[in-house]
């Protein structure tokens, strides 16, 4: 294993459903010689792409779980995270940018910028990735790669420069001038191995000049010694240019934008040689974590391989020899046999197997240096936690992690799937936070709530094929809050000396609507009239009875809480009976308060030919939905909208049937919005009968 | 019963809503919105009549690129989604995104300056109004807008009162367009905003009336200009109406965009 950071990069590869990020990884792993021969992702071959590995993802022809690989390109040590693009597996590409340096983002020739391209930019940003877009399926009919670098700056605001253009596009799509270079690249033999180097066709020589120019224009904004050479005139040496586009690139004021077709197999070594020169080594970005001795203050990591380490767990998996995580090693080294500590749990740690991980093959190795990916067998932690060497109290920023939204009861078939299912949910709950199991004790069903649909019926599948638990699953349900509109007060005793020791307590204030926070308690007791010691027990008292709503059983968020007097005895006061009076008081207040009920409502975008584009409006509104707008695309049109969870389900089905199967849409979550009059009716209904059922 | 203005509206196959009952959130809303609009100066404009623009009737917007178009157009669109009428805002070139940030932008500054309680609450009763259509320019055409406009016109999926129409190039050729899209209006009800932009190298033709307008002039009948005259940019009308003799200096904040009463 080569140990020259310089020469590292940790890629991402991020893009919409269906723009080929699996294809291109493919071709990567292909011509930089880890795999030796091509499959596609829904190949006639059956085999799938490779980094596919899970059947469910070959056999749905989408990427469920990142898988990380690592190659070699010239002299380059590439990691690569594969991530999904489908909006419920979000938390996978989160992750990714999280430990990553750089990224690819790939957008489709002909559908350009699409919803989710928006929302992996947003993540981007988020987490100040610098990227490279690479514009696939030139070779399509409809194929545009102007159309979406002018997309990328219009509707992303990225400073997109080509530094390529096409030569021939849609079917006569057969290289790309590279115009830094400029020379006309080719990809022959039938895997397109052989990249053949020739002057420019006349045909396109003219747009190479202005393209290139315009290239130059841009890159001159970021160095003042390639600027002085356009304007002198001077021979601009193609190192020159490429230190201009590092630069620009690295501080993301600039995206270049190279282009071909990973499923004609062009453009894709092109594409290598720009994030080996344009995207960031490990030493180039600069990386936090929180020191929790000194109240979490930031410190700089260094990528000292000697340093003492810090690393990050991002992902979990569980294979046949045990937990296999996966790991970022941000400063220091990661060796066999050394002991580290968990910070979130502060349990020490015997490195057992390091491993290089390669798809769903490993390679083992002696250590994982600073900037390297790798993976560690047999540790037992949850997603997100930090590694450090002895004597370090650092942490690394945690990832932002989305509430589930909906949520399902599962029941286990017979005794055998009930322990199989118990241990895929146990591996399924480490290894993704945006997924939740939990035990309803009215029911004692089994209830397990997500991001989606699609993210629920995932697990369901990977349960039955993975764990063999035959399970079957109820009609999923939205999770429903309640919250309060209005201020109201409260003064409640409660009193029970009715034999033995009494019980006695007295609280008295208000509650109010806050935003952006579940629960707040504020204690304005002033003289003692609660003692100090029972203040805690209030707190308590209000806080249990979050968990479930008085009004709809559903959790209470954004209340505040205020008290200011009350009373004690001497004797009968004790905190089991002001947690008593807490709740009560809760009780009292609660139904003065005005409390409403809130659902989930989901950003839907909705790409549809535009001939659909009345029913699927149509279909949003039927659906409660209100639409934000339609944006007109030439042959696509856009529609945004925003429709409760809850009258989302079996959305796609509809949608196909609608568009025949032409349309696609994405959802995620927006905000928890009060349910109208008449459905609030119908739950509560609903609740009754449930209740009386379980009665 | 009429019911009371901001009261729920029946949901399909509740129970028709009892007299007697008064939704305290829903009043509350009526009340500001009856709040912002009588201090809004954007009122004026519209003079007594709620309807700044009749059914059928075209307004227009005209400045050069940069002064305040947009801004003033959205708050002409705030001020009729305060009214609960429904506005559609059809924006040539600009994703909804950019358009919404508009709105997003200016309803902030109305809330700030009225110091308007909650104002997250009073945005998503007002979001329902609002409807953004995108096309790009060369994808642009008064049929295809007409074709929309019946999609969601007959499944009733939103009726717009108010339609405004930004950033159509007035130095093309228009009149046969804007001819049909007058008929289109006249039939559904619509009245319809267009923002013009003129140039700063361009002397305005007769009656002070830029080239841009001069050629369907007839078919305009109200045309406001934004001037920027020193450090304001003054809200000119030039066709049609006359602002109320108290109300006469309008000008529009350079450091908001919000239209501002000088004489206040």
């Amino acid at each position: 294993m080569k140990k020259d950071i310089a020469k590292v990069r940790n890629i991402g590869i991020s893009a919409h459903i269906d723009s080929g990020k699996t294809t291109l990884t493919e071709r990567i792993l292909f011509y930089t010689q880890r795999i030796h021969a091509m499959h596609d992702v829904k190949g006639k071959d059956g085999v799938g792409a490779f980094m596919d590995s899970m059947e469910l993802e070959r056999e749905r022809g989408i990427t469920i779980a990142s898988a990380a690989t690592f190659c070699e390109w010239k002299d380059l040590e590439i990691n690569i995270i594969d991530t999904p693009g489908h909006v419920d597996f979000t938390i996978e590409v989160e992750r990714s940018l999280r430990v990553l340096d750089g990224a690819i983002l790939v957008l489709c020739a002909v559908g350009g910028v699409q919803s989710q391209s928006i929302t992996v930019d947003q993540q981007m940003r988020r987490y100040k990735v610098p990227c490279i877009a690479f514009i696939n399926k030139c070779d399509r009919s409809g194929a545009n790669p102007f159309r979406v670098i002018d997309q990328l700056k219009d509707r992303l605001g990225h400073n997109a420069v080509a530094l390529q253009i096409p030569i021939g596009l849609e079917n006569d799509f057969t290289g790309v001038v590279d115009l830094l270079a400029m020379k006309a690249v080719y990809f022959d033999g039938e895997k397109g191995e052989t990249i053949r180097i020739e002057e420019i066709p006349e045909t396109v020589r003219e747009l190479a000049r202005t393209k290139r120019e315009q290239m130059l224009d841009a890159a001159s904004m970021f160095s003042d010694e390639l600027m002085e050479a356009i304007l002198e005139e001077k021979e601009i040496g193609t190192d020159l240019i490429v230190a201009a586009l590092r630069k620009a690139t690295l501080s993301r004021q600039l995206t270049p934008v190279v282009m071909g077709s990973a499923y004609k197999n062009k453009g894709v070594q092109l594409l290598l040689d720009a994030v080996n020169s344009l995207l960031p080594c490990p030493t180039d970005v600069e990386n936090y974590a929180l020191d929790t001795d000194r109240d979490e203050t930031p410190v700089r990591l260094t990528s000292d391989p000697e340093a003492p380490l810090v690393a990050l767990a991002f992902k979990l998996e569980d294979r046949t020899y045990g937990q296999l995580t996966y790991i970022r090693v941000y400063q220091g080294s990661l060796s066999k046999g050394e002991t580290i500590i968990n910070v979130r749990t502060g349990r020490k740690i015997k490195v057992g197997r390091v491993v290089r991980m390669h798809s769903d093959q490993m390679e083992e190795i002696e250590a994982i240096p600073a900037g390297y990916i790798g993976a560690l067998f047999g540790v037992d932690c949850a997603s997100g936690d930090t590694f450090v060497a002895p004597g370090l109290s650092l942490t690394m920023t945690s990832m932002y992690v989305p509430k589930p939204v909906i949520s399902l009861a599962i029941s286990p078939k017979d005794h055998k799937a009930e322990i199989n299912m118990s241990k895929a949910l146990n591996r399924f709950t480490k290894e993704d936070p945006t997924f939740k199991t939990h035990v309803n004790p009215e029911t004692n069903e089994t209830i397990i709530s997500g991001m989606g649909e699609l993210h629920l019926e995932v697990y369901i599948e990977r349960m039955q094929r993975e764990y063999s638990a035959e399970v079957t699953a109820g009609a999923p349900r939205v999770a429903y809050r309640e919250t309060i509109t209005q201020r109201a007060d409260f003064d409640y005793l409660h009193k029970k000396q009715t034999g033995g020791s009494g019980q006695y307590g007295r609280v008295s204030g208000w509650m109010e609507p806050i935003a952006d926070q579940d629960f707040e308690f504020d204690n304005q007791v002033v003289g003692g009239s609660i003692p100090t010691q029972y203040i805690a027990a209030c707190e308590k008292g209000f806080r249990d009875c979050m968990a479930k709503g008085p009004k709809m059983e559903f959790p209470v968020t954004g209340v505040k809480i205020v008290i200011n007097d009350g009373a004690s005895h001497a004797v009968d006061s004790s905190d089991m009976a002001f947690q008593q009076a807490a709740r009560g008081a809760f009780h009292q207040g609660y139904f003065k308060a005005k409390p409403v009920i809130q659902e989930p409502i989901m950003k839907v975008v909705v790409e549809t030919p535009t001939a659909f584009q009345g029913p699927v409006m149509g279909s949003l509104n039927q659906r409660r939905g209100m639409i934000v707008g339609a944006q007109d695309e030439g042959a696509l049109c856009v529609i945004e909208s925003q429709v409760p969870l809850a009258e989302m389900f079996g959305y796609s089905t509809v949608l196909r049937s609608l568009t025949q199967g032409q349309a696609q849409f994405t959802m995620e979550f927006l905000a928890y919005r009060q349910v109208p009059q008449s459905i609030a009716e119908q739950l509560e209904k609903k609740a009754a009968e449930q209740k009386k059922k379980v009665a | 019963m009429r019911p009371l203005s901001g009261s729920r509206p029946a949901a399909a196959g509740a129970k028709p809503p009892r007299a007697t009952l008064i939704f305290i959130k829903e009043r509350y809303f009526a009340m500001l919105k009856t709040d912002l609009i009588l201090n809004n100066p954007v009122q004026f404009i519209g003079g007594q009549s709620e309807d700044v623009l009749a059914s059928g009737q075209f307004g227009g917007v005209l400045a050069r690129a940069g002064v305040g178009k947009t801004a003033l157009m959205v708050q002409m669109a705030l001020n009729a989604m305060l009214h609960e009428r429904k506005v559609l805002h059809v924006s040539l070139n600009q994703p909804v995104n950019k358009t919404n940030l508009w709105y997003l932008e200016v309803f902030g500054h109305v809330a700030r300056q009225y110091n308007v309680p909650q104002p997250e609450l009073l945005w998503e009763s007002l979001l329902p109004h609002r409807f953004i259509m995108t096309f790009r320019t060369e994808g642009f055409s008064v049929p295809k807008l007409e074709e929309r406009l019946t999609d969601l016109v007959e499944q009733k999926i939103f009726v717009p009162r108010m339609l405004i129409v930004d950033g159509l190039s007035f130095d093309e050729p228009l009149r046969d367009a804007l001819a049909g899209l007058k008929h289109y209006a006249r039939l559904n009800g619509l009245g319809v905003w267009f923002t013009i932009r003129t140039h700063r190298h361009e002397d305005p033709g007769p009656g002070g009336i830029p080239k841009q307008l001069a050629d369907v002039k007839d078919l305009f009948d109200l045309a406001l200009q934004l001037v920027p005259v020193g450090e304001e940019i003054l809200v000119k009308a030039v066709k049609g109406l006359t602002l109320p003799a108290e109300h006469a200096h309008l000008v529009l904040d350079p450091s908001t965009m919000l239209v501002k009463d000088r004489a206040v």
